[in-house]
């Protein structure tokens, strides 16, 4: 029976094609969905670990998030130095570790740090950072124009340990002004974490500083000339600093420093936690994801409707081949699931071609996504959801191919051996 | 901008009516009104569209008198982690919360007095090592992929987001032996596991509650049966 | 391993109807009604019928694919009527061959494929076929006419009259009780025709099947052992 289910809907190829390929298109639709909800959630998840709180200007804890550890959106303002320094003297404070941002290479943003950064900063599953090649910078003047990059940024810019970069003010763009008199040379290169960290240059807090000595809102002031050396000379401690993160000594005090931070008399600061503030960003997130979700299952559905359409208009011109069956012995009851087990070829074909086809992009697309957000990709092991989601869609096929079965069962049964065509 | 007192919010948390603590529990109520309309508390953010608002306190499951049978987990609840004779509001009474007005100095020196008490509350040393059952609100500390590592359990809703953090020896640091997958921020869980009182010279008064746990489980009305 | 119902001997009664009566789903009045006919095996008939007098109708009555309203149709002795859907299509898989006039086969399966259908849906009917289904098939297709190349290619391939063959070589293999044709030689030319013939009676004699072959075609009446004649035999007088 299958065998001959298998042979007629090959016979029928032309016509099946079509609605073969609107099926794998929802299927590829919903398994990259869903993929890609999950990939970006563990990737968000695991961009920062080990620090407890995230602290900066009083925004929002989700735009925190995305500037300060995504280095994704800009910073509205800044936290001055007087307020580090007075978090980093509470009583329940291990470490802290000062970011500053604003400028970029290339594309790819510039984080001023201290080399506390590359002691505390961990990702993933308490994984600290390591190097590739090289060291990291050395936080002294002597080492004033030294640059970490991450992986990524080695990676498409060819960049090793010796290369000489310059800094773009801003976040670039054709017109960015360049801080070309004083260019940095690259120390260390960073192994891949999987995170934005990859796509960081990394200098330190001083250098930052530096650059910007005769610079004022955006632009050179003219006339000021300080050249590189020169700028060692001057006092280069910052004043403010974008975001810090923070280590405490015990995690439970994690509320009362909080709270310690947030009242804060002298400024307005604001102290997130960084998986609460995730999982906010899920929760808005989450509307769009849903919604999403429930377009692809539509077109999902409107695929297996179009199933029925195509068989059930051909059941006409198949009436004579029933009426074969019929004589040959078969039952209505096998014409039934004849015609079933044709839509539910149909739809495992489709299935299986949209599962490829999502495996497919997922390896096109993941280094780019890598490269461009620090968005890692799994095709391998394939989400909870989406064997969920492959076994609704091959159930659904299997009812919908019911229907033209249906059909044809009732058609065998009224014609028997004469069909009325 | 005036965070509306809702009666929720002026609800104090469960733990601090214990029956220990009777004369003052008048004065604990307004407490809570005035923390919750202290007028420049960052706490009180506006409600965003998707969080939350902070809802009452989880009810405690039936409690289980007796001494915990060899290996079997007891039920407890968030009151078996206050130390008995903890009297938070000793050093306050005397003062009459319901005279004082908002913007009365007094009554921000006594908060800000009632927040030290809270930070460095001590822990019941009874339940270390022993082999309890709490439930509780998640608040996310470690996530990976396989699921939450670490995090901390708190005994009401919206620990860090609209109302007062709770004290000391109402937050566990629990550590799951395997990570937990599909948990989020405020999802309310069984977690069973050993406590153990870790000291630590920090912040935190000398101690604070750490539990490993074996099994962490979505809430239900009964607590999950032990393995 | 049990064998099947044995191969039905000369004399057996194969197929006998007895005071049916027949009348449309929905229509009030009969639209046949015949008292009495026996069928032996072994044995050809000629039923000679116009189009519209009711050939089909009683084609579907015999194999058991239509219910009398009353009387009986009864297969090597087992009324039709007697049994459930299921067994009746069990039963026809098992004992019955048809030939239709023409679009026979199912065009996507090759001519062996065709004519091994009915033993893929009756165990019973393979097991009849010695020393294997497969090999009695192909053995069919030669005495048909039908050399080995052909065996592989698309049913709808073949000219009609060789389609018609192959839907003949399918009815007879397994060696049915029953043979029922309906007007299987209308679209053939007058050469073909006669082969044709000449081969499915041969065959029907060989493997002792009863032969019910229907037309309008007077002419071929001559090479069959009874003669009827449908208006005759059926005392409706408004056929529909």
């Amino acid at each position: 029976m299958l065998h001959l289910a298998a042979r007629s809907a090959w016979n029928r190829r032309g016509t099946l094609s079509l609605v073969l390929l609107s099926i794998a298109l929802a299927t590829a639709l919903l398994l990259s969905l869903e993929g890609l909800r999950r990939d970006i959630r563990a990737s968000f998840a695991q961009a920062v670990s080990g620090t407890d709180l995230v602290i900066g200007a009083r925004t929002g804890p989700v735009q925190l998030m995305l500037y300060a550890v995504f280095r994704v959106g800009g910073a509205t303002n800044n936290i001055s130095m007087d307020s580090v320094r007075a978090v980093a003297a509470h009583r329940a404070v291990a470490w802290t570790v000062p970011l500053s941002l604003g400028d970029s290479h290339r594309g790819y943003p510039v984080l001023g740090t201290t080399v506390a950064y590359f002691e505390h900063f961990a990702y993933g599953d308490r994984q600290r950072l390591a190097m590739a090649e090289g060291r990291p910078f050395s936080g002294t003047l002597d080492g004033l124009y030294e640059a970490v990059i991450g992986a990524e940024v080695a990676q498409s810019l060819g960049y090793r340990a010796g290369t000489r970069l310059t800094l773009t003010h801003g976040m670039g763009g054709d017109l960015a002004a360049e801080h070309a008199d004083k260019p940095f040379t690259v120390v260390g290169v960073l192994e891949r974490t999987g995170t934005p960290v990859d796509r960081t240059v990394h200098v330190s807090l001083q250098a930052i500083e530096a650059i910007h000595l005769d610079w004022a809102g955006g632009a050179r002031l003219p006339g000021l000339r300080i050249g590189a050396e020169d700028a060692r000379k001057f006092d280069l401690e910052p004043k403010q600093v974008t975001a810090l993160l923070v280590g405490l000594k015990s995690r439970a005090a994690v509320f009362a420093v909080q709270r310690h931070v947030n009242s804060h008399p002298g400024e307005a600061l604001m102290a997130v936690l960084p998986g609460v503030a995730l999982d906010e960003l899920w929760e808005v997130v989450g509307l769009g994801e849903r919604a999403l979700l429930a377009i692809s299952g539509l077109v999902a559905l409107v695929s297996l409707a179009g199933l029925v359409a195509v068989v059930l208009a051909g059941l006409n011109e198949r009436r004579r081949e029933l009426a074969v069956l019929r004589a040959v012995g078969a039952g209505p009851r096998h014409v039934l699931v004849l015609l079933a087990l044709e839509g539910m070829l149909v739809t495992l074909a489709g299935a299986l071609i949209g599962a490829a086809a999502t495996a497919a992009a997922v390896v096109a697309a993941g280094p780019w996504l890598q490269q461009q957000f620090g968005i890692g990709l799994q095709a391998a092991t394939p989400a909870a959801g989406q064997w969920l989601l492959f076994a609704a869609v091959l159930v659904a096929g299997m009812l919908a191919s019911l229907v033209p079965g249906w059909r044809a069962y009732r058609l065998s049964l009224a014609d028997g051996l004469s069909p009325r065509t | 901008m005036k965070h509306t007192p809702t009666a929720r919010t002026a609800r104090i948390p469960r733990p601090l009516r214990p029956s220990t603590v009777t004369a003052p529990r008048r004065a604990l109520l307004a407490a809570g009104l005035v923390l919750a309309v202290l007028p420049g508390a960052s706490l009180r953010a506006q409600p965003r569209p998707g969080v939350p608002q902070p809802g009452p306190a989880l009810p405690a499951p039936p409690s289980r008198p007796g001494t915990a049978a060899a290996g079997a987990a007891r039920t407890i609840d968030w009151d078996a982690l206050i130390p008995p004779g903890w009297d938070p509001m000793k050093d306050l009474k005397g003062l009459d919360f319901s005279t004082l007005s908002d913007a009365d100095p007094r009554a921000a020196a006594a908060l800000s007095k009632l927040r030290e008490v809270w930070d460095q509350a001590p822990v019941n040393a009874a339940l270390a090592g022993q082999r309890v059952r709490l439930p509780g609100y998640i608040v996310p500390l470690e996530e990976t992929r396989a699921g939450l590592k670490e995090f901390l359990l708190v005994p009401y809703f919206g620990a860090c987001i609209h109302t007062p953090p709770p004290p000391a020896n109402q937050i566990v640091h629990v550590l799951p032996r395997v990570a937990a997958p599909g948990f989020r921020s405020m999802d309310t869980v069984w977690v069973t596991g050993v406590m153990t009182v870790v000291r630590t010279d920090s912040y935190m008064g000398v101690a604070g509650y750490r539990l490993e746990a074996e099994q962490v489980t979505a809430y239900t009305q009964r607590p999950p049966a032990s393995r | 391993m049990r064998p099947g119902p044995p191969c039905p001997q000369h004399n057996l009664l194969v197929l006998e109807i007895r005071d049916l009566r027949y009348a449309w789903p929905g229509t009030a009045g009969d639209c046949l009604a015949i008292d009495a006919l026996t069928l032996e095996a072994g044995r050809s008939v000629f039923v000679h019928g116009p189009s519209g007098s009711g050939k089909s109708t009683l084609l579907g009555l015999m194999a058991g694919v239509l219910l009398a309203r009353a009387g009986r149709v009864s297969l090597l002795g087992q009324d039709w009527a007697g049994l459930p859907a299921g067994a009746r299509d069990a039963r026809r898989a098992d004992l019955v061959g048809v030939v239709f006039q023409q679009f026979n086969l199912l065009p996507y399966l090759s001519v062996l494929d065709n004519v091994l259908l009915p033993t893929r849906l009756c165990a019973a009917r393979a097991r009849r076929c010695q020393p294997a289904p497969a090999p009695a098939a192909q053995a069919l297709l030669q005495r048909m006419g039908l050399p080995a190349p052909l065996w592989t290619r698309r049913a709808d391939a073949l000219s009609v009259g060789q389609q018609q063959r192959v839907a003949a070589a399918r009815a007879l293999l397994g060696r049915p009780a029953l043979l029922i044709a309906d007007e299987p030689t209308s679209a053939l030319d007058a050469a073909v025709r006669d082969d044709f013939m000449d081969l499915l009676l041969q065959q029907c004699r060989d493997s002792a099947s009863a032969l019910v072959f229907v037309s309008h075609d007077e002419r071929l009446a001559a090479r069959f052992d009874e003669r009827l004649s449908l208006p005759q035999l059926n005392r409706c007088r408004a056929p529909e």
